[in-house]
């Protein structure tokens, strides 16, 4: 659980870096500490600090420790046994099943929910007419709030809901698909096949981030001045590499935040896994790091070795954002630290 | 519900994500004072409260047996599956005629070891707990944190009598850990394959004794438009139970020993190959219904119950009162013993897989052990006996409750008239439960029942999971006689 990105970081620069307190005039900074000074900082430092340290910081450290040791989970008694959980765990091909999957998802959920989001994102704000003012496709106020739905709804219900539908038997998927004839979907099991078991649980998580993603694009394409689109018009550039050339270099950055937050997401999932797949998928291809996690900790009772799997779930997140960060700045991307 | 072959999994889907409970905690911190002295470690808070199980007394006498203070609030955290947690409140209330001024105080649950984990580090658990359902705490992890429950079997129950003469033959066993008695499972659960008797009546069907009379069956099945078996994706390893059944009774305590004693080669035993063998002739034959292991397996079993679109569903008794609701009017659910594999089986066609289920148990660090404890006196009696059996159509293990007529449920019935055919052939295993095989054997299962996996892939993945569990020697094994 790393740090989510804050609202700031996500927004069009321009507007983010307008909030920060750091340029302010600089009156108290000679005469020392008045009251205004201090109650300040305590207030918007000292208290979020302090609530940071002792309910993230805190519980990661004792993670790491716990991670060292054989606990159960129910007694108080425990020995300290060195790094011996993380070398069963390399050896514990449940666990390793489990991270080849949190990888597969981490790696397609964010590059098709940033792909499908990015075309809308892209339709709505400046993929209409190419005449007049740079607009989006009609009608996008209207797709702008029907797109935002999915996440409205909440992850266990989106998970429940398509449970539901996917249904072999009474399934709405499988009632259309037979309906049009396709008679070998009759009672066809999405969910307990291998081979459709993944990418059907990746298009419902998709299904539910797209609309927020979408937004996010939205308002950073808002960000860029449309007289740079204008001029392009007026040089000749269709939509395709107005998209191409001039919105993706420009909301480049919003563009990796999301990749990371979804990475996130994806590594993590569940939610997601356990509402669809709840014994692990079909040959355990949908069983996750977290799904595997909660099982040695609660059902196993191996308090020690669940946070063992905790922190190499935190080291696989954070080589994931670093991949992202690497890729970005192979890539041409500017240096992070330019923008806020 | 005996754990395992969890019937209630209600409880298993909606889990709070790690994120949504960090989110509360951030929530939570908003509120807490500055300052206050954060408890060191999640460890730390133990031991802070002390063992009161010789507790401010009250006085012992045949009345108040483990003499349980005046005005005790018994705490009890109850898993809420197919038999909710009314059974027990009926037993509070009994309870505080009894002993004018306490009370019970119930509360459902069914993420027992999510939820009760930090109460047992903090030296705070509850008084009693019905350690149940998919997320029950694992006994090797508390053992030695639980009470002996050996001084309520000998204790005189509300009626007087000693409680252990009130109960059927052998219900203590899957309770005793080594030497303690350490959790009293209160239902008795029967093990068969069930089916509609108004169904099986109107066209003239007999339900199968062995297993070709079952594909027998599922031909018959076939021409009515309807599949001989279904299963949902959560309970597909019912069929393991069923198949485990089929093979000691074919080869006797043999095999369901090498199964419970982790024996390399256990499953590649000739009578469970032989009813492997023959199931998967009914998968292939498609008397499956197809897409069990991508169906929620309530709805698979109203799929069999309310639809009848299969005739046979094999389970424990608990499924009457689990699909109460989904069921087919004038149905009349009925049992069979597990299948024979061939016609002359080392143990007899009636014997039956049978085991007392829901154990409960009492913390020894309670604020109230007696509490606890009383509880479970009067849960035995025959009043509350009576009022479970009545409501839940499920026998407990107090013998002599159920009337000829099954409280008009024909499942209790036939319950009852299995077990007495059954006579001394009872037999019960536990290791599924015992190392937690279940969610590891479900995937394998579903593939199989899918068509997708042969005998020897089944044989090989299943004997994979018991040498992963024989080999790994932080796994306290417990040997089976």
């Amino acid at each position: 659980m790393t740090a989510i990105p804050g609202a700031g970081q996500v927004l069009p620069a321009g507007e983010g870096a307008a909030a920060g307190p750091g340029r302010g005039p600089r009156r108290g900074r000679p005469g020392g500490w008045s009251f205004d000074t201090v109650s300040f900082f305590v207030v918007f430092l000292g208290l979020p600090l302090a609530l940071f340290l002792v309910f993230v910081i805190w519980p990661f450290v004792q993670a790491a420790f716990y991670a060292l040791t054989d606990w159960s989970g129910f007694t108080t008694e425990f020995d300290v046994v060195g790094l011996a959980n993380f070398t069963t765990l390399l050896q514990d091909p449940r666990f390793v099943n489990a991270v080849g999957n949190s990888v597969m998802f981490g790696l397609f959920i964010p590059l098709v929910t940033i792909a499908i989001a990015l075309t809308f994102a892209i339709l709505i704000t400046v993929g209409g007419s190419g005449r007049g003012q740079v607009r989006g496709v009609r009608g996008s106020g209207f797709y702008r709030v029907v797109s935002l739905f999915p996440y409205v709804i909440p992850a266990i219900a989106v998970g429940i809901m398509w449970r539901l539908i996917l249904d072999p038997s009474n399934g709405l998927v499988n009632g259309v698909l037979t309906g049009l004839g396709l008679d070998r979907f009759e009672s066809f099991a999405w969910l307990g096949n291998v081979g459709t078991a993944m990418p059907v649980t990746m298009f419902v998580v998709v299904w539910g981030f797209v609309g927020f993603y979408m937004l996010l694009f939205i308002a950073a394409i808002k960000g860029v001045p449309s007289e740079i689109y204008e001029a392009a018009r007026i040089d000749g550039a269709g939509r395709w590499r107005t998209s191409w050339s001039i919105t993706l270099p420009l909301i480049r950055d919003n563009v990796q935040t999301a990749f990371i937050y979804l990475g996130i997401i994806a590594l993590d999932l569940f939610v997601y896994v356990q509402a669809l797949n709840p014994q692990g998928g079909p040959d355990n291809s949908t069983l996750v790091m977290s799904q595997q996690l909660f099982r040695s900790a609660f059902t196993e009772g191996k308090f020690g070795y669940a946070s063992a799997m905790g922190v190499a779930m935190a080291i696989v997140t954070l080589v994931f954002a670093a991949l992202v960060f690497t890729v970005n700045r192979l890539a041409g991307g500017r240096n992070e630290r330019g923008r806020g | 519900m005996t754990s395992n072959f969890t019937t209630d999994q209600s409880n298993i889907t909606p889990q709070p994500s790690r994120r949504s409970v960090l989110r509360a905690v951030m929530f939570t911190a908003a509120a807490v004072p500055l300052g206050l002295p954060l408890a060191a470690c999640a460890t730390g808070g133990g031991g802070g409260e002390e063992a009161t199980s010789a507790a401010p007394g009250g006085e012992m006498d045949a009345k108040n047996p483990f003499g349980m203070a005046e005005n005790t609030t018994i705490d009890a955290v109850i898993f809420d599956g197919g038999y909710g947690v009314d059974y027990v409140e009926f037993a509070g209330t009994v309870l505080a005629g009894l002993h004018a001024g306490s009370t019970a105080k119930v509360s459902p649950s069914t993420q027992i070891a999510t939820e009760l984990q930090p109460r047992f580090v903090g030296g705070n658990p509850p008084d009693l707990v019905d350690n149940s359902g998919a997320q029950s705490i694992g006994f090797n992890t508390i053992l030695d944190q639980l009470e002996d429950l050996t001084d309520i079997i000998d204790a005189p129950n509300v009626e007087g009598t000693t409680i252990r003469d009130t109960l059927y033959e052998g219900v203590l066993a899957p309770g005793t850990y080594g030497d303690k008695f350490a959790a009293l499972n209160y239902v008795l659960t029967v093990y068969g394959v069930w089916y509609s008797g108004s169904l099986f009546e109107k066209n003239g069907w007999t339900p199968p004794a062995t297993w070709e009379e079952a594909k027998a069956l599922g031909a018959e099945a076939k021409k009515a438009g309807k599949y001989l078996f279904l299963w949902g994706t959560e309970a597909a390893t019912y069929y393991q139970t069923l198949a485990i059944e089929s093979a000691i009774k074919e080869g006797g305590d043999e095999v369901r020993l090498a199964l419970e004693n982790l024996e390399p080669d256990c499953w590649s035993n000739d009578a469970l190959q032989a009813t492997f063998t023959i199931m998967k002739e009914i998968v292939d034959a498609g008397y499956f219904k197809p897409g069990g292991s991508g169906t929620q397996f309530t709805a698979a079993q109203a799929q069999w119950s309310n639809k009848q679109e299969a005739l046979l569903y094999p389970s424990g008794s608990w499924i009457e009162n689990e699909m109460k609701d989904q069921t087919a009017a004038d149905f009349q659910m009925k049992g069979v013993p597990s299948f024979s594999v061939t016609a002359s089986p080392a143990m007899p066609a009636t014997a039956l897989h049978s085991t007392a289920g829901e154990p409960f148990i009492v913390p020894s660090q309670a604020k109230s052990v007696a509490g606890g404890k009383e509880l479970l006196r009067v849960m035995l009696s025959k009043e509350s006996a009576t009022n479970f059996s009545k409501t839940k159509l499920a026998p407990t293990i107090v013998k002599d409750i159920v009337p000829a007529d099954g409280f008009g449920s024909t499942a209790l019935v036939s319950q009852t008239d299995m077990l007495s055919a059954a006579g001394t052939d009872i037999f019960t295993f536990n290791f599924v439960n015992t190392y937690g095989m279940n969610q590891e054997q479900l995937p394998i299962w579903n593939s199989f029942l899918d068509g997708k996996k042969s005998v020897a892939d089944l044989t090989k993945e299943l004997q994979a999971i018991t040498d992963r569990i024989a080999n790994d020697d932080t796994i306290d094994k417990i040997e089976v006689s």
